[in-house]
């Protein structure tokens, strides 16, 4: 008796400095956020508290200087739908035909890694000077004769013109492809050689074995990616940031921008905690409804 | 060998924690990075006060413009303020001293009184009482590119409205884009709108809305909006100006692109560096002159040091910020990224031209507005400037503009 209490205090010992961390960087921070969310906040000097409002405010057109918070969430998940149904499938393509072990397997699946190395700065400012009014993409456009003599430069970039918002999902999608890739890559290397040869001798194709044999083994991964693509997609801020170039953007507004827009432009960080947890609650949520969907299909 | 270590890491701990508490000076937050023009002026300062004062270490940090106002917010809000601060006037600094976070400067100024007028701290004076250092101060000026409007048969700068939109209909007729404007920085539209409505509705009348609580709900405001909008449709902005931030709009004009820029005159020092090779600087042409008129600007004092309230020595702190606030003021107007809110009572031969001529722009004055989102509490100017990004891409008009700050605003 007295060897097993010595036991649980020294597993409380060991598991002391990785829970004291994740209660000082994990939980208590969101707690902290959640608690700001209720009360009219400037980061300094007095709280005043607000009960619901700061989160009625995020969804109520009537209040004064609204944001709508709901179109941000549709761009974030609209992010989301583009992630799992071409950055996906395309990742996943990409990983089966790397997978059959082609020549240049290890080059192309460099190549296909790079976006993901490069940071995501660099990877900002190459795109903005594809979609610049006088930049690649138009001067293309202007060379296969889409934009004639005297036509206006086509504005990828500017709000109000229904173009920014792809304009920052382009190049979202294009880097994290080869990320999604080498997970799923190493699905595919972790399917047994022979379930591959039993299926050859029985005269599948390589599509019937990737069908039927390799897809079905790494659905765990896939679900990992799902999970990842989504999150991932709420959680976007960066090259959204660096491409639409204004926190304030109407036009690509993800709920980053928008905590960020109250926080350090308007200086309401009781707003702006209300959507870290809003944001928090549909991570979780979603997180927790792929799970829930793949464990239904098993 | 375990004490040994065990030994080593207790005198490290220990030299670690006594370094936290070590005097070593006084701490200096600013915005003046490597890549800002004031950076040399900053630099040359404190070079002066080290050499004056060896036995004040002076331990500066500049922090790029937006994560300074997080950084320095933090740090009011966590008691860890450094000694002297950076701070823009009016609202940004007025909610620091709400919170009785900054020291009062009052006695430190009476020493200084004969070398800084007393004007030049209006926008940092609380209750009657002074809390920060003015340095240098910046208009907004319609800057023209002389030998383009040269082309279209102007030697001069428009001095009215109407010769104004003559020049820039005959520059369209010409092919030439008269303004450049960065849409994705909103602020630089705003040094246009600011310009247009306080030439619109008078300075008076644009100072209540910003600073004394008057309504929004003006519609010589939205007459003005309207008026900006008519420039936008007659093509005298570059259509991709929309997509563009300000370096790029600026490098355009400098590369001849544009016939005018309007923008702040800290950018005198680039012009005059850099070209364009004939570059001029003027007011803002008069729009009704029922209401506005000539002298009448959008600008003023508004960069700052301040003194934080738990400061070192906070007497003494705040003579020195003064002289080296002084010393910034001086360097910044020599290399010509400002006018001075300070007596110049050095050699200033060596300043620039169009600093020059901004100077008697401002001589010849009697009114200035500050600009909007420095004068504006911050979640007003937040609601504000995204209202002006909603002007500029033409997804509100005169009377949406109104009506949304109105309702989001007064």
């Amino acid at each position: 008796m007295k060897s097993k209490k010595y036991d649980g205090v020294t597993i409380f010992l060991f598991l002391l400095p990785a829970l004291l961390l994740f209660v000082g960087i994990l939980v208590a921070p969101m707690a902290s956020s959640a608690i700001n969310s209720f009360y009219q906040y400037k980061g300094f000097g007095q709280k005043t508290w607000l009960g619901w409002d700061n989160y009625k405010r995020l969804f109520n057109k009537d209040f004064p200087a609204y944001i709508p918070f709901k179109d941000s969430v549709v761009h974030a998940l609209l992010l989301a739908g583009f992630s799992v149904f071409i950055q996906l499938p395309l990742a996943l393509g990409l990983a089966l035909l790397l997978g059959r072990g082609i020549k240049g397997e290890r080059f192309f699946l460099s190549v296909n890694f790079l976006p993901v190395l490069i940071s995501t700065v660099v990877i900002g400012q190459l795109w903005l000077k594809i979609f610049d009014p006088r930049g690649l993409l138009n001067s293309l456009l202007r060379l296969v004769g889409y934009l004639k003599e005297g036509d206006d430069n086509i504005q990828w970039l500017a709000e109000g013109q229904g173009k920014l918002l792809y304009s920052c999902f382009i190049p979202m999608l294009w880097q994290y492809v080869g990320y999604h890739m080498l997970l799923m890559y190493a699905g595919v290397k972790s399917v047994p050689t022979e379930l591959r040869e039993a299926a050859k001798i029985d005269g599948a194709t390589d599509w019937q074995v990737d069908r039927f044999v390799v897809i079905p083994s790494m659905k765990q991964i896939v679900k990992v990616s799902v999970i990842f693509a989504i999150t991932g997609s709420l959680k976007s801020y960066d090259l959204i940031r660096i491409i639409a170039m204004n926190l304030s953007t109407k036009d690509a507004s993800v709920p980053s921008t928008i905590l960020m827009d109250y926080m350090t432009l308007r200086g309401e960080y009781g707003v702006a905690s209300a959507v870290a947890v809003l944001l928090i609650l549909l991570c979780f949520f979603f997180a927790i409804l792929i799970s829930t969907i793949f464990k239904e299909r098993d | 060998m375990k004490k040994f270590l065990a030994m080593l890491l207790a005198i490290v701990a220990v030299l670690g924690l006594s370094a936290c508490t070590k005097d070593d000076g006084l701490t200096m937050w600013c915005i003046a990075t490597k890549s800002d023009s004031n950076r040399h002026s900053y630099e040359e300062a404190i070079k002066e006060m080290e050499k004056k004062y060896p036995d004040t270490k002076l331990n500066w940090e500049a922090i790029e413009n937006e994560t300074y106002k997080q950084k320095i917010k933090a740090a009011v809000a966590g008691d860890n303020m450094p000694d002297i601060f950076f701070t823009w006037s009016c609202a940004f600094l007025g909610d620091f001293v709400k919170e009785d976070k900054v020291y009062c400067l009052d006695d430190a100024y009476k020493g200084f009184a004969d070398k800084l007028p007393e004007k030049m701290c209006k926008n940092t004076t609380y209750n009657g009482k002074k809390y920060g250092v003015p340095l240098t101060m910046n208009i907004v000026g319609l800057f023209a590119n002389m030998d383009i409007l040269k082309e279209v048969g102007y030697d001069k700068v428009p001095g009215s409205y109407t010769e104004l939109i003559e020049c820039c209909d005959k520059l369209v007729a010409a092919g030439k884009i008269p303004f450049g404007c960065a849409g994705k920085e909103t602020w630089c539209v705003t040094e246009y709108l600011e310009s247009i409505i306080e030439k619109s509705i008078g300075a008076k009348a644009l100072d209540d809305i910003f600073c004394n609580g008057a309504t929004w709900d003006n519609p010589d405001v939205a007459k003005a909006v309207t008026i900006f909008q008519d420039m936008i449709d007659k093509k005298y902005f570059d259509p991709d100006g929309v997509s563009l931030g300000n370096d790029a709009v600026k490098q355009n004009f400098i590369d001849g692109k544009y016939a005018f820029y309007m923008n702040g005159t800290w950018n005198c020092a680039d012009f005059s560096q850099k070209g364009p090779k004939n570059c001029q600087v003027a007011e803002f042409p008069v729009i009704d002159d029922s209401k506005a008129k000539l002298g009448q600007l959008i600008g003023g004092p508004s960069d700052t040091l301040a003194v934080a309230k738990s400061a070192k020595d906070a007497e003494n702190t705040a003579k020195y910020t003064f002289e080296l606030g002084q010393l910034i003021c001086k360097y910044g107007y020599l290399d010509g990224c400002g006018l001075p809110a300070w007596t110049v009572d050095y050699d200033a031969s060596s300043v620039n031209e169009l600093t020059r001529s901004v100077a008697d722009i401002v001589a010849k004055s009697d009114y200035m507005v500050l600009f909007g989102d420095t004068a504006m509490p911050s979640d007003e100017a937040g609601k504000y400037l995204e209202q002006v990004a909603l002007v500029y891409t033409k997804q509100v008009d005169g009377a949406g503009f109104i009506a949304a700050l109105k309702a989001a605003i007064r």
